[in-house]
């Protein structure tokens, strides 16, 4: 559907309005039924904790990790919750 | 060399940040920086990666890439879609049929609120999420049937 025809089935005549209304939904609509899935690949760099979650992300579906000794598949990670008793490895 | 990854590597997200560690098991005998092979830990705990990994992290998720197509999603293939950065007018909507229905019910919910009828606005944000559930219903059909045994009355 063109967004035009979206116009015209509401009754509007704000293009920009209509896009900016549109993305949100889209956003709902990813947030609460993932309708597409994305996967992004990063490098894992010794002794660093924090990695940028991917540009436009809503929501997570599955983190994983290279294991280099069985093919080089991706194996998803559990996630932890909570206060961990390492806060900071200066010495990993 | 990474290895049990789905037993001893673990994340957590912080704000914009996906943290990750490893998972150090208490019995783990580490080298000191002598040389000498050392475990005084009572539990496990965590450590930050200890290794380098080329595209070692995978992240699975959903974003808001390409709303906007040149060609019509409905009648071109997913990968052959061609995202419009600048849309206007004359701009598909990157969506399935019934989901961008469910859109057209938003941008009326939009448009009633703007207008101060927030009951106009409850009923078609009824009418969007009711969409967007027909459309998530519509992929998990599941066909049940048994045999009839020889003798059952019809």
């Amino acid at each position: 559907m063109k967004v035009l025809e979206l116009m015209e089935r509401v009754g509007s005549t704000d293009t920009n309005l209509m896009i900016v209304w549109v993305k949100d939904a889209i956003n709902i609509l990813q947030s609460n039924y993932k309708d597409s899935l994305t996967a992004t690949k990063q490098n894992i760099v010794q002794n660093q904790r924090d990695y940028d979650l991917p540009a436009g992300f809503v929501s997570i579906h599955s983190v994983s990790v290279l294991d280099t000794e069985d093919d080089d598949k991706y194996k998803s990670i559990r996630r932890i919750s909570g206060d961990h008793f390492v806060t900071e490895d200066t010495s990993p | 060399m990474s290895k049990f990854v789905d037993r001893y590597w673990v994340y957590d997200i912080q704000g914009r940040k996906l943290h990750l560690w490893k998972i150090r098991r208490f019995d783990d005998n580490v080298p000191t920086t002598s040389g000498e092979l050392f475990s005084d830990a009572k539990s496990n705990f965590l450590v930050y990666p200890p290794e380098a990994i080329t595209n070692g992290l995978r992240i699975e998720h959903t974003s808001i890439s390409n709303p906007f197509t040149s060609n019509d999603p409905e009648s071109v293939a997913e990968s052959s879609l061609s995202e419009d950065a600048s849309p206007t007018e004359s701009s598909y909507i990157n969506l399935s049929r019934l989901l961008t229905l469910a859109v057209v019910d938003y941008v009326r919910a939009m448009l009633a609120e703007k207008g101060g009828n927030i009951e106009g606005k409850e009923y078609y944000m009824r009418q969007f999420y009711k969409k967007a559930s027909d459309n998530e219903s519509n992929k998990r059909k599941v066909l049940m049937c048994g045999t009839m045994s020889p003798y059952a009355i019809r």
